[in-house]
């Protein structure tokens, strides 16, 4: 994938993903400001990294949120080291209270996703990371695989670990029956 | 979100046009070798990859710090190439492709005796394979024999049948035969004439080097669904897209 040739190609490319990637962001903060932040920086390492995508490994957003989940992991280690980050572009600035109403008000929609997340926190990270993009960011077992680099057979053993394990701290409807659509 | 939606998209389309083309277009598009795709990147100090006309790799040879040779092989086309290529490496080698209801008759030659094990496995999400030859396992007047039985119009895919066997001196010249037909099996109406991953009877002799010092020789027959005799190493990323190293965002494929 390329759009150094065209920001006609990155346009779209943007406005197919913007929906996906704001979702997957509201799923893991709940600050409207760090959101708008994440969501630029994700759109960023989308960029940078663009050259990363290889159409015959896996689909686009499967790719895409391979980019997303190094963000968002990035900029917690960062945050806590120090309280506010900056990337090349602030997307918190980009925003005017409209906007930051209408990130909060998706926020609170994502908020049964975002205490899924956090039960799951106490699962083994591989686990972790495929049960997240599947039964969150709704990713099949392929893609997830591909988001994450490994075989697809590896994503399935680990999905079914983790979902056993999980059942032990929340009931499985919690996780994997929740409303997937977003609040566009 | 549509007013933060335009102006974010406006900052993005800035900070891309202010980018230096050569950077962005040509100097991280420069491919790896294939070390990141099997997951050993670090370990490797020689590679080699060949490209087709879509830009992915055919295959890739590459020559671990213990002399160890790595072999990956992405699509099944060009066999001549990848032997020129396991030449350089120090390996003579016969790599024929075959269609898929076909297989090179049997023997190629004298099987070689006690070069240990070779690794084999299924590659990552495609239909490739890999295999590792270690220092010293093929001597220097022992061919790695290699057929590979495939659908050519879809190199990438999964091969019907894989033989892969180290002969002692010369090596008959592959004479494509159907297969020994496969014992029936309830449900599967595929590919009649192929050979069948399974214990039963009438797959041909299959080499099990497992019971210790007999030939190296493998024979591996899939059903074209990932299954394999032996993989190299279950935890390899095995070609997915992303590696230790674009986890981090880093430069690791090329796209095209």
């Amino acid at each position: 994938m390329r759009f150094d040739e065209s920001s006609a190609a990155f346009e779209a490319f943007y406005r197919r993903n913007f929906e996906a990637v704001l979702r997957f962001v509201t799923r893991r903060v709940d600050d409207p400001h760090l959101a708008g932040d994440l969501t630029a920086d994700v759109f960023l390492a989308a960029l940078d990294s663009a050259h990363t995508y290889r159409p015959g490994r896996g689909s686009e957003i499967a790719w895409l949120y391979g980019v997303a989940r190094n963000v968002v992991s990035a900029r917690r280690r960062r945050d806590a080291r120090e309280a506010r980050a900056s990337g090349r572009i602030a997307g918190r600035r980009l925003m005017d209270d409209d906007d930051v109403g209408r990130m909060e008000e998706r926020i609170d929609a994502e908020r049964g996703m975002r205490e899924a997340l956090a039960a799951m926190q106490a699962l083994p990270e591989g686990e972790r990371a495929v049960l997240e993009l599947v039964a969150v960011d709704q990713l099949t077992v392929a893609e997830a695989a591909a988001a994450l680099g490994i075989r697809a057979v590896t994503a399935r053993v680990r999905l079914h670990r983790a979902r056993k394990a999980l059942q032990r701290f929340v009931p499985p409807s919690a996780v994997f029956t929740e409303e997937m659509e977003g609040t566009a | 979100m549509s007013r933060f939606e335009e102006r974010l998209l406006t900052a993005l389309k800035e900070d891309l046009a202010a980018r230096p083309a050569p950077v962005r277009a040509r100097t991280r598009r420069v491919p790896r070798p294939v070390v990141a795709v099997t997951g050993a990147a670090a370990a490797a100090t020689a590679g080699f990859l060949v490209y087709g006309g879509a830009g992915s790799p055919a295959f890739a040879v590459t020559t671990d710090p213990d002399g160890a040779v790595k072999v990956r092989i992405d699509e099944f086309r060009d066999p001549g190439a990848l032997e020129g290529e396991l030449a350089k490496a120090g390996i003579k080698a016969v790599v024929d492709y075959l269609p898929a209801g076909r297989i090179c008759k049997s023997p190629r030659g004298e099987t070689a005796r006690g070069g240990g094990r070779l690794e084999v496995g299924v590659g990552g999400e495609g239909g490739g394979i890999t295999f590792r030859v270690g220092k010293g396992q093929i001597a220097r007047d022992h061919t790695l024999v290699l057929a590979v039985s495939r659908d050519a119009d879809a190199p990438g895919k999964a091969p019907a049948a894989t033989s892969l066997e180290i002969v002692k001196g010369a090596v008959t010249p592959c004479e494509p035969v159907a297969p020994p037909a496969a014992p029936p099996r309830g449900g599967d109406g595929a590919g009649g004439a192929q050979e069948r991953e399974g214990d039963g009877p009438g797959t041909t002799e299959r080499e099990d080097d497992d019971s210790g010092g007999r030939g190296p020789g493998i024979r591996q027959d899939t059903d074209g669904s990932g299954t394999q005799e032996r993989t190299e190493d279950g935890t390899a990323p095995g070609g997915g897209p992303a590696t230790r190293e674009n986890r981090t965002g880093a430069t690791v494929h090329s796209g095209s």
